[in-house]
């Protein structure tokens, strides 16, 4: 593990900020790399989470407090209009034709958008709903592929399936029943309306919970990346210490495929170990590994607890040539590293080449959480959880902790 | 498995103290009531309450006992972490599932029961915890616990 890129590229990204050359923003303390600006387009927005920019530069973010739709008239790079409309609470907020797509916790809609109209003037169509309604890992984030379908991420309402959920010494249900509702990836037909989960597919199983979920036109496949679980040290004590937990369980980047299965959870990437070992809920022994070939081990394992919000593939023009079909992921930070440090708090680039990873992932974004008092992410200044791609090839990021949104451009020098 | 008549008073409390925080304030975060009621001289490294809560809490309620926004409730700053001590020490034992307040909660992680831990354990938490979030609260003695965990539902 000392010589394997992954570990290399962990470190190299523990460096943050100060490994890598920037510009600094004066008055929040982002920093991206050179050549690169972030401006401030927006701000005071809340719980902000996913955006989506249409073709005429309009953005649309969805949030724990509803949806807001902005313009810039004048093409300055500068809001001239807000306009907060419907009455989804949510995150994900996606572009398909002539509609503007979103969801909530139990649920998918859709509202209309007439040319030219910044704020649907439609009623919200009930694209599917019905989700049961959970707290944990509910966000019913999705993607749509060219035809419209949709991939609807079902987080697990748990930890890691335990017969008591997060609790000492409790073991792993086997088979693990939420698996049948939850923990997975389910499709339906995006163009059809007032859908049931019932009408869906298990289109992919063994996910925790994937809220950075994305279709990638190019590859013409799906792609996640996987919040791997919490907390193997305080619920198995004498398997693992608070560093161990801290640092080994993979946020786990995969190409999902139909009829998959990414190994939650029975097992965990472990990051020390660079395999894919049983879960202590289910017999492990913090070595010990599955059967070979019955779970892909991920495309790129990231450290443990960074929270992967949002992934997006790079298809602007205005960025450099290297991040041509890359990916964008913003990691929305910790809080199960304590009493470690959190860490995550950044955006990242991961390079690839035909749908694989072709190289070690680049600290893209990073400065959001500043000091970050008592080591606690509600002292985070900035939580980077949302990215989307402008007409003109910036890129935009999302924070849940303000609601500011940053345009990050590139300038030739 | 819990009966409701036991929960009855630990809903109210839960309830009021719920009301008092005026949680969960994702925008305005309790971090000011959680600074102010903090001492300014907190335990010493080798307190076994603050070994036991670094342990068995911190990681869901923070070491500065905020929480976290969405996830899980603040400590600091709460009534009911000063409030009656059985009612605490029952709380800390039986956990979040099933019981009412969890239908009210707007965070998304449950408390486990920690009714495995001793009683001596349990009160070197518990008074840890008020001493450092609750303002100083009274202590609590392995008596409390003792008696608290008679009241656990069967």
């Amino acid at each position: 593990m000392r010589s394997s890129s992954l570990l290399k590229v962990v470190s190299l990204s523990l460096a943050t900020a100060a490994g890598f050359a920037g510009t600094v923003r004066a008055d929040d303390g982002l920093v991206v790399p050179d050549g690169f600006t972030a401006t401030v387009v927006q701000e005071g927005l809340g719980n902000a989470r996913h955006l989506a920019i249409a073709a005429n530069g309009d953005l649309y973010v969805g949030g724990r407090e509803g949806l807001v739709a902005m313009r810039d008239k004048d093409h300055d790079g500068k809001i001239d209009e807000t306009a907060k409309f419907g009455d989804v609470q949510g995150t994900e907020v996606r572009l398909y034709k002539n509609w503007l797509y979103v969801s909530d916790d139990v649920g998918v809609y859709r509202y209309a958008l007439k040319k030219g109209e910044l704020a649907p003037k439609s009623a919200k169509e009930t694209v599917v709903g019905g989700f049961p309604k959970e707290r944990q890992h509910a966000d019913k984030t999705f993607a749509l592929d060219p035809k419209g379908t949709l991939y609807v991420n079902v987080g697990a309402p748990s930890n890691s399936c335990q017969e008591r959920d997060r609790q000492e010494g409790s073991m792993g249900q086997n088979p693990c029943p939420i698996l049948e509702k939850y923990g997975g990836v389910w499709v339906f037909d995006g163009n059809k309306l007032d859908q049931t989960p019932a009408n869906g597919r298990r289109f992919a199983t063994g996910m925790r919970n994937s809220v950075a979920i994305e279709w990638n036109d190019a590859q013409n496949a799906l792609f996640a990346v996987i919040h791997g679980r919490d907390s193997i040290d305080t619920l198995f004590p004498a398997l693992y210490n608070a560093q161990d937990n801290a640092t080994r369980q993979a946020e786990e980047f995969h190409k999902i495929v139909d009829g998959g299965n990414y190994g939650w959870p029975y097992t965990f990437f472990d990051t020390k170990l660079g395999k894919r070992v049983v879960a202590p809920e289910y017999g492990g022994d913090a070595k010990k590994e599955p059967e070979a070939g019955k779970y892909p081990n991920p495309l790129v394992a990231y450290p443990a607890h960074w929270a992967p919000n949002d992934l997006l593939f790079y298809s602007g023009k205005s960025f450099p040539a290297q991040y041509q079909g890359g990916a964008f992921i913003a990691f929305h930070g910790s809080w199960n590293r304590a009493p470690e440090p959190q860490a995550g708090y950044k955006v990242v680039f991961q390079p690839m080449k035909d749908g694989k990873p072709s190289g070690d992932y680049q600290v893209f974004a990073d400065g959001f959480a500043g000091e970050m008092a008592d080591n606690n992410p509600r002292n985070a200044r900035y939580r980077p959880v949302g990215l989307a791609v402008a007409p003109d090839g910036s890129l935009y990021v999302a924070d849940s902790q303000k609601g500011r949104i940053w345009r990050i451009s590139y300038a030739r020098k | 498995m819990f009966r409701r008549a036991h929960f009855t008073a630990l809903g109210l409390l839960l309830v009021s103290a719920g009301a008092a925080r005026g949680e969960p304030p994702v925008a305005t975060p309790p971090a000011a009531a959680a600074n102010a009621a903090v001492p300014a001289n907190p335990a010493s490294p080798e307190d076994p309450g603050k070994r036991l809560y670094v342990r068995h809490c911190l990681s869901c309620h923070q070491a500065d006992g905020g929480g976290v926004p969405n996830m899980q409730p603040a400590i600091a700053g709460g009534a009911w972490v000063k409030g009656d001590p059985g009612a605490l020490a029952l709380f800390v034992m039986t956990g979040g599932f099933d019981s009412a307040q969890r239908k009210d909660s707007a965070v998304d992680n449950v408390m486990p029961p920690f009714a495995q831990l001793g009683d001596d354990e349990l009160a070197a938490i518990l008074t840890y915890i008020r001493q450092k979030f609750g303002g100083g609260a009274a202590a609590v003695d392995a008596a409390q616990v003792a008696a608290a965990r008679a009241n656990i539902p069967k």
